[in-house]
């Protein structure tokens, strides 16, 4: 009996020293995330640095189980097919568990079915088309992979109509206004929604202009808008933002520009406009020293203790999605891709900007971001001063609108 | 009112145009060379003037001017090192030089764009404009920097007119662009020449580059688009005729006004794209150009 | 019977590549090859027809997005898709080459130029439908098999190469040499140049519109970037003049080298195109014969 069991304890021991060198390797096997995004943009330079951040938090607290996570970097150079290179990279080359992948829409819709074919996990910190969603509605099977990290159109456009409702329209008498945005993927839904919830809350809509992302003279448009006598701009703008910011302060176009403005949401973009932002008003998920939520401030405060400026939006939920893929593998306890779609579907994250929880397949939107006070919703920010100001909602405003003296504001 | 509008734009951007393109045409003239980094050598001097004026602390003025001198610098070593390298080159056949030098010219400017959008990512920069506010004219609102624009350009056009027509250098330019080989024959040291036009190339590439950055901001994504706009000015004014890229750059930036005021802003480039189409299907010499 | 027998050597090793190299490298070699067609349809106009031709990513560019607007669109599958875009190609090459052909010197070269542009503003002019800057995403694709893309790029670019080397060297591509050196001889020998030139193009326009469609199907995604911009036929002539002008298998090795080298660089970052461009310059100014160039001249002389 007594050899038996030393026969046994033997087993054991060996069993044990044969394993043990497996465990340690599989612990220290990383968990690689890349990150695609257009480095060298204003609001994407911000996605790779809150990515490495949050990383370099969830090391130093242990990593997940142990596990390290390494955040492996691309720039697409504002380029859809430089991103589907850099995708099929990280996927065959770098082997990555799960890509956070830009803030342009264009480049997110060429990168989906990638996602799809190659069955990885992508999250998009910053893209509004409604489409992404929509597609993983329409072809669950394949595209079951892709999570939309943000707003998407048309709920930003209702964030920017709840805004206006209380700042414009009962605020400052506004009762028109002309739609100006950028000929885009991402501004089709949006305008459409502008459209439609304008008009509820008041406001006309005299036009709606879409103007070439190439443009660089931006002259007749604002003398056309100006022709039309609104009492508000109505912005979707994010890749042009220096240049007409800059023309309109530069012609002192005395309409107050009021909406989407991705570039307006860096820290830099008062010195990359020569301080011309002044007045702007833009909407986003996040602000500086606003306390949406408890993690808002820390992040900020980090970032820029880290990197010297505030983070663009994009930013806030690159941070958050490093966080939540991290904790969906920890729930699903492998880096499987079905398993994690499944751990992913099942997120209810307080995140930086809010509770982020996504849509299931009974929505038409499955895979995007669940909108609304109890999980995210939006702020109205103004540049005054060279700081960014929220100046709506009350709750959580830190100052009053306050226009740059060439701006008409309409009578009482 | 709209009309006035238009008169007034129009004729800040035409001016720009003009004075981009008329460097661009002596180049050709005097050098032979259509140099494809023109829009590099703006852009260049844009950036300069930017980056001296705001991190070096220097102000307007004297950041325009250092982006002025910057493009200076950058036209000569372009001549320097690209074109006479390659014109004097023994191992390209004679028939071959044009196109070499067309090549290298536009791998020297994607050169100087790569190394901007480095050192200065490719996000736009506004000059400051050298006088800020607005001014209005018979009730059309201006910037001043505008105005100021149509003005340094027509000086600078006017001062080269009394070059080429009042001094000896000038006319001595002017004679080599219509005839190098001749000038030769009579003994004037032709590399001086060269040297002397893309001086004057670099300094009117440059004004027109500052300029264009405090009217409408730049990025070195810009420099194929200007690039392009100058020798699309130049083929309709024809090659070579400095009145004729005045002239083309006058229809060609009244033509994109017109069509962003009264048709739509967005198809602004269609019409003079177009006209490019027709002329140079039709009279590929441009409208004063010479074959 | 020898100077065949390097390249058939080279095409079986680098047909047995996927056995052994990893899936990364095999894309990249995927994108060389396509871009060699890009380059061997330019010397076949250039070193041949001696028409210098600015714009090559005219052709391509037109051919790529013939195939990816059909395929987004209407759904059409990728034969059908691929062989519409050549066509639509070779029609661009057409509308170009006829009025093209009657001009000389830099008159041709901005004509081609301006055709580019012309394309480039139109497609972001009509964003909505094109994608514009950023691209256009296809539904369908060649394969995900790293493998398969790689053996149908090796394939077509071997096809091809065949083709048009074929073309150069058979008695067609004599007299388009001829119109291409001396004009006014070959005519006065009366073969018909213009004719002839025409003819170049539209291969050379065929080829082009074929590659750029295949490539396409390949990414996933048209963009600008890759298939149209002034940066691409740049690069396109750069691999041509490098692998040496007038060996039409030059430009095939010229593509490799480029695609090779500025994956190589990438760790480096934005200033990775600028040391390819540095580099394509110097080659110009210091070997404008090439790779090949000298190498095959060298029996000639």
């Amino acid at each position: 009996m007594a050899r038996k069991s030393h026969k046994q304890a033997l087993g054991v021991a060996l069993a044990a020293a044969l394993t043990l060198p497996i465990c340690a390797a599989q612990a220290a096997d990383p968990i690689k995330i890349g990150v695609i995004a257009e480095v060298s943009t204003i609001s994407g330079a911000a996605i790779p640095k809150a990515a490495r951040l949050a990383a370099e938090e969830i090391n130093a607290a242990g990593g997940v189980d142990g596990r390290m996570i390494e955040i492996v970097e691309y720039d697409d150079h504002n380029s859809a097919a430089d991103a589907v290179r850099a995708f099929q990279r990280a996927a065959s080359q770098d082997k990555v568990h799960a890509v956070i992948a830009s803030y342009v829409s264009e480049v997110v819709l060429a990168l989906e079915p990638w996602s799809g074919r190659l069955k990885l996990p992508m999250i998009t910190p910053g893209a509004a088309s409604d489409v992404i969603s929509q597609r993983v509605h329409d072809d669950y099977d394949h595209l079951k992979y892709t999570f939309h990290g943000y707003l998407a159109s048309t709920f930003i456009a209702d964030s920017v109509c709840d805004g206006l409702k209380v700042v414009g329209a009962e605020g400052l008498n506004m009762k028109s206004a002309v739609v100006m945005s950028e000929d885009a993927a991402w501004t089709i839904p949006l305008d459409a929604e502008y459209l439609k919830c304008l008009p509820k809350i008041g406001i006309k809509v005299l036009d709606h202009i879409r103007l070439s992302p190439d443009t660089t003279d931006f002259t007749p448009i604002f003398n056309k808008i100006e022709g039309l006598k609104p009492d508000v701009i109505v912005t979707g703008i994010s890749h042009v933002g220096v240049q007409p910011t800059v023309q309109w302060h530069d012609q002192q176009v005395p309409i107050p520009m009021i909406g989407v403005s991705s570039q307006a949401t860096s820290s830099t973009f008062y010195k990359d406009t020569n301080g011309a932002t002044e007045g702007v008003i833009y909407q986003t998920v996040s602000a500086p020293e606003v306390a949406l939520t408890p993690k808002m401030i820390p992040f900020t405060n980090a970032f820029v203790k880290k990197y010297g400026v505030t983070p663009a939006y994009c930013g806030y939920t690159s941070y958050d999605e490093v966080y939540y893929i991290a904790d969906a593998i920890r729930r699903a306890g492998s880096t499987d891709p079905d398993k994690m779609v499944a751990a992913l579907e099942t997120t209810s994250w307080q995140g930086t900007i809010g509770k982020v929880e996504f849509h299931g397949r009974d929505s038409q939107f499955t895979h995007a971001m669940k909108v609304s006070p109890e999980f995210v919703s939006g702020l109205l920010v103004q540049w005054q001063n060279g700081k960014q100001v929220t100046v709506w909602p009350s709750a959580v405003a830190n100052g009053k609108i306050t226009f740059p003296s060439f701006v008409k504001l309409p009578g009482k | 009112m709209k009309a006035l509008q238009i008169l007034i734009d129009g004729f800040a951007i035409s001016s720009l145009y003009g004075l981009g393109a008329i460097g661009f045409t002596l180049i050709f003239g005097v050098s032979g060379v259509l140099n494809l980094s023109h829009g590099a050598i703006m852009v260049t001097a844009a950036v300069i003037a930017w980056a001296a004026a705001g991190s070096l602390h220097l102000g307007p003025y004297l950041g325009a001017l250092c982006g002025v001198l910057a493009s200076l610098a950058m036209s000569f070593a372009t001549y320097l090192l690209v074109v006479r390298p390659i014109q004097g080159s023994t191992r390209i056949p004679r028939e071959e030089k044009e196109i070499f030098v067309l090549t290298g010219t536009l791998l020297w400017g994607i050169m100087i764009q790569e190394a901007i959008a480095y050192a200065f990512t490719s996000n736009p920069k506004t000059v400051l404009p050298l006088i800020p506010g607005v001014i209005y004219i018979l009730g059309v609102r201006t910037p001043m920097q505008e105005i100021l624009t149509a003005v340094v350009s027509w000086a600078a056009i006017g001062l080269l007119w009394l070059l080429v027509n009042r001094t000896r250098r000038g006319k001595v330019l002017l004679a080599a662009s219509i005839n190098p080989r001749g000038l030769t024959i009579l003994g004037f040291e032709l590399g001086d020449i060269h040297l002397f036009v893309w001086g004057l190339y670099g300094v009117l590439a440059g004004l027109a580059g500052v300029l264009l950055g405090a009217f409408l901001g730049v990025s070195s994504d810009n420099v194929g688009t200007l690039t392009a706009s100058a020798f699309s000015i130049v083929v309709l004014g024809g090659l070579g005729s400095v009145t004729g890229s005045l002239v083309g750059a006058y229809v060609v930036g009244y033509l994109e006004t017109i069509t962003a005021y009264v048709v739509s802003p967005s198809i602004r480039t269609i019409p003079v794209l177009l006209l490019l189409v027709l002329v140079v299907y039709l009279r590929p010499q441009g409208l004063l150009g010479r074959r | 019977m020898k100077s065949f027998a390097i390249p058939v050597l080279a095409a079986l090793l680098l047909a047995l590549l996927p056995f052994g190299v990893s899936g990364y490298v095999l894309g990249l070699l995927t994108l060389a090859y396509y871009f060699g067609v890009f380059a061997m349809s330019w010397d076949l106009l250039f070193g041949f027809a001696g028409e210098v031709n600015f714009g090559p990513s005219f052709l391509v560019g037109l051919g790529a997005y013939t195939a990816a607007l059909l395929n987004h669109y209407q759904n059409w599958p990728i034969p059908v898709c691929v062989i519409c875009g050549a066509l639509v190609a070779v029609l661009g090459g057409l509308a170009l080459a006829v009025p093209a052909l009657r001009l000389s010197g830099p008159y041709f070269g901005l004509v081609t130029l301006v055709a580019v542009l012309l394309l480039q503003n139109a497609l972001v002019l009509f964003a909505g439908i094109t994608g514009g800057e950023i691209g256009l995403d296809i539904p369908d694709i060649i394969s995900i098999d790293e493998s398969t893309n790689y053996w149908t790029a090796l394939g077509f670019m071997t096809v091809s190469g065949l083709i048009l080397f074929g073309l150069s060297r058979s008695p067609v591509g004599l007299i388009l040499q001829a119109s291409g050196q001396d004009a006014i001889q070959a005519a006065a020998l009366g073969f018909n140049v213009t004719r002839h030139k025409l003819a170049a193009f539209c291969v050379s326009a065929l080829f082009s519109g074929l590659a750029g469609a295949m490539l396409i199907f390949y990414m996933g995604t048209a963009s600008p970037g890759t298939v149209v911009d002034i940066g691409v036929g740049v690069q396109v002539i750069i691999a041509a003049v490098m692998g040496g002008r007038r060996t039409i298998l030059g430009a095939a090795l010229g593509a490799i080298f480029l695609i090779v080298a500025g994956e190589l660089l990438r760790p480096l970052g934005e200033i990775s195109t600028f040391i390819v461009s540095a580099v394509a310059l110097l080659v110009i100014l210091f070997f404008p014969g090439g790779f090949l160039g000298a190498a095959l001249h060298r029996g000639e002389r």
